[in-house]
């Protein structure tokens, strides 16, 4: 009886140990397409369970010298569902300076400076997200000694954090919010973000869409906002997704073919580098807090709010100077009368006189060919005669 | 010299020095304003690079455009000169015989006229031009008014001229290249080589081709006559003071012209000025730890009171659940650990845990003097709950 028991115990523990091998197999092969680079390798040292038998519930942070807590504590169910977790990274893969206990002392005099430390462990892995980063403006800020610039943990938290595959636009915009809570708080009210934050819209634009995930560059250069244009144009010249918001797809070839969208594509092909005081699509519409046009309030579709954003850069403009831009439209017969007749007024006009020019120049070729080849001789007799006249 | 070799004046220095400026800026304007109207091409973007980029490009055409108003004013003035002072014929005003000049030449051409018909000092190919060129300098003068001053234009007319002003002056620019490209370029150096605006003289056979009345003329003598001194004299009386008010008032509104307005800013704001960039949330992530309550003297000496705070701030980050003790309760205290009980209540000296938590011992948690001393205390007084 006791061993019959203990044998279908043993079959019991057999299969659920080879259904865990199993699923280890098939998850081992389902995630098959990592960020990392480098398989993390197993350096041998304490086990998770090692160190999640005090770590798991290590709620009270030390204090760092700047007085800043140092949370010690891995909750053991996000670790587990966390991107690390599930690829079975071990806590000494990344704290590989630990191998038993006392842990040697931690010497970051403030959290800012211990993140930075673990720049190289991630750049182990994730080489070309640490390079890229470091290329951003966030790594530039970070080499000039920023205290607020982030390194990876700053948006990363490696315990928690999900596969990227997982994560929606809001929840990354919620990362970049962190610390950006000012800029984050006006996209919140955009007509971009009431559509991704309330109704989990993903055909707006959230804040990596324009500004990149690792290689962040400066938004303040020549460059940026020379080349801005086209990170609108992207969406806003898809036929297929403007279509569902009933959303023109002209808006680029109408402004470059006005006076401020010509002068800004010709810097950007031209003269990269050197910043124009002509405006690019955010200086009308606004950046984080881009609106609808039809809003009461600053909507550009309101002539006097159009007055004020033209004032912006125009500061003596009045009230008709704003009709001199065709507000994204091609001129026709019933919008924009005049420049539509004045185009097909010379449209007319210039075929119409050269045309005759031509036909004029053609009829006097045709005499000389004619003359010089039929009676060469004749037309000096002619001269001949009307001297003697 | 035969009559066939004889050259006949037609143009003096200044009116062919005139004519060089002319060439220089028409031919600047037209090339900065066309890569400027068809910016996009390969062709004009290599060219504003080439220029220095679209800012100068602008500059260029305008100053051009400063030498071209000045050219016109020169020639209204000059044509005061003639027409008041000298009394030549106004010999660039269309007429009837201008039209059937050109039909005659037409028929004759295509061969139905044997006669080509008699032209005056300027047939009816030159007095096109003029004119064209007329209209060309009040169009392109009006609209690049417009285009260089929106702001002044917009405080009288409607917005919408703005726009208008660009197609026409683009247009207008259009054709005005296309048709000395056609038909300058093809009555004067194509179908023969005219010197008269570089050496100012034209041959009998092109005089009789081109200006067969004139050529008439002369020969009867029936030309222009000097005027005698007094009356030039009485003539430029008049005609001087004029004419310099006139230069002067002319050269001002070219310069008022070109100074109307400053159109926009030329700095931008910084992109970001409306909110700070870097503005934190308050961080948390995890629970933060829980403040020590203050210790009243004579209730801190009971586990509840005061010495479960040191606990819990020195040991349990390990000595949880798992970690061999538990400092958790005081249950779990006094019951001890792994290597059996760590505090003797009413004997400090022989509970475990005062010399491991110790200052100084190497155990990851420590207690500090102060709290070493209270916990002391507290065994001795009998470990209270």
């Amino acid at each position: 009886m006791s061993r019959s028991f203990s044998l279908a115990k043993f079959i019991k523990t057999g299969s659920l140990l080879l259904a865990f091998m199993l699923t280890a197999l098939i998850l081992l092969f389902v995630n098959s397409i990592p960020v990392y680079a480098v398989t993390p390798a197993q350096l041998g040292g304490p086990s998770n369970a090692e160190c999640l038998a005090c770590h798991a519930q290590a709620n009270e942070p030390i204090l760092l010298p700047s007085g800043e807590p140092l949370f010690l504590r891995v909750d053991i169910p996000l670790f587990g569902n966390s991107v690390h977790g599930r690829n079975g990274v071990t806590c000494v893969t990344c704290h590989s300076d630990i191998t038993g206990f006392p842990h040697p002392e931690v010497v970051a005099t403030n959290l800012h400076d211990y993140r930075i430390g673990f720049i190289g462990v991630c750049a182990a892995c994730h080489a070309e997200q640490v390079n890229a980063t470091e290329d951003s403006i966030h790594g530039r800020l970070l080499g000039e000694g920023n205290p607020y610039a982030p390194s990876c943990a700053d948006c990363h938290d490696p315990h928690t954090q999900p596969f990227v595959d997982e994560v929606n636009k809001a929840e990354f915009a919620q990362v970049c919010g962190q610390c950006h809570n000012g800029i984050y708080e006006q996209y919140a009210q955009s007509v971009h973000g009431k559509a991704l934050i309330e109704e989990n819209n993903e055909d707006v634009p959230g804040c990596i869409d324009c500004h990149g995930v690792h290689s962040i560059s400066d938004p303040t250069t020549a460059e940026f906002r020379n080349s801005s244009i086209y990170l609108c144009a992207d969406c806003h010249t898809d036929k297929e997704k403007m279509a569902k918001y009933g959303l023109s797809t002209n808006v680029l070839s109408s402004y470059v073919s006005d006076f401020h969208g010509t002068t800004v594509t010709l810097f950007e092909k031209t003269e990269p580098g050197q910043k124009t005081n002509t405006a690019v699509c955010y200086d009308c519409h606004g950046i984080h807090d881009i609106l609808s046009v039809n809003d009461p309030e600053r909507g550009l579709a309101i002539k006097e709010n159009m007055l004020m954003a033209c004032q912006k850069c125009h500061p003596d403009a009045s009230a008709n100077f704003p009709s001199s831009w065709l507000s994204h439209y091609m001129p026709d017969k019933d919008r924009f009368p005049l420049v539509y007749y004045v185009d097909l007024f010379y449209k007319i006009l210039i075929p119409t006189v050269l045309g005759g020019m031509a036909i004029f120049i053609l009829s006097d070729i045709f005499r000389r060919v004619r003359t010089s080849r039929q009676k060469p001789v004749l037309e000096n007799v002619d001269h001949d005669e009307s001297e003697q006249e | 010299m035969t009559e066939e070799q004889k050259k006949y004046m037609r143009f003096g220095v200044a009116r062919r020095i005139e004519h060089l400026i002319l060439i220089l800026s028409f031919s600047t304007l037209a090339l900065t304003g066309l890569i400027q109207k068809y910016a996009l091409s390969d062709i004009s973007l290599w060219l504003v690079s080439a220029l220095g980029g679209i800012t100068t490009v602008r500059i260029i055409h305008r100053v051009a455009a400063t030498i071209f108003a000045l050219e016109g004013a020169y020639h209204v003035i000059h044509l005061g000169y003639i027409l008041y002072v000298q009394r030549k014929e106004a010999s660039m005003i269309p007429t009837l015989k201008d039209a059937t000049d050109a039909l005659q030449f037409f028929l004759h051409n295509l061969g139905f006229r044997k006669e080509a018909p008699k032209m005056p000092r300027y047939n009816f190919t030159e007095k096109l031009e003029y004119l064209a060129m007329v209209w060309g300098f009040i169009a392109m003068g009006l609209t690049g008014f417009m285009l260089w001053n929106p702001i002044a234009t917009t405080r009288i007319l409607p917005g919408v001229v703005i726009p208008a002003a660009k197609a026409a002056h683009g247009l207008e620019a259009v054709l005005a290249v296309l048709a000395i490209l056609l038909w300058h370029f093809y009555n004067v150096h194509i179908k023969h080589w005219n010197w008269a605006m570089i050496c100012g003289t034209l041959t009998r056979k092109q005089m009789e081709e081109e200006h067969a009345e004139e050529l008439e003329k002369m020969e009867q003598g029936n030309t222009w006559e000097e005027i005698d001194a007094k009356l030039y004299k009485k003539r430029m009386s008049i005609y001087m003071p004029f004419s310099i008010v006139a230069s002067i008032a002319l050269v001002a509104a070219v310069i008022y012209f070109i100074t109307f307005e400053d159109t926009a800013i030329t700095t931008i704001q910084p992109v970001h000025a409306e909110v700070e960039i870097y503005v934190p949330r308050t961080p948390t992530p995890f629970p933060t730890a829980t403040p020590l309550p203050t210790m009243d003297p004579a209730l801190a000496n009971t586990w509840s009171s005061g010495i479960d705070a040191i606990f819990q701030k020195e040991c349990s980050l390990c000595h949880g659940k798992n970690g061999g003790l538990s400092v958790k309760s005081y249950e779990q205290l006094l019951a001890g650990g792994d290597t059996g009980m760590v505090l003797i209540p009413g004997d400090p000296q022989a509970s475990l845990l005062l010399s491991v938590a110790a200052p100084g011992n190497g155990h990851p948690g420590q207690f500090t003097a102060d709290e070493l001393a209270r916990v002391f205390e507290w065994i001795r007084d009998g470990a209270k709950k």
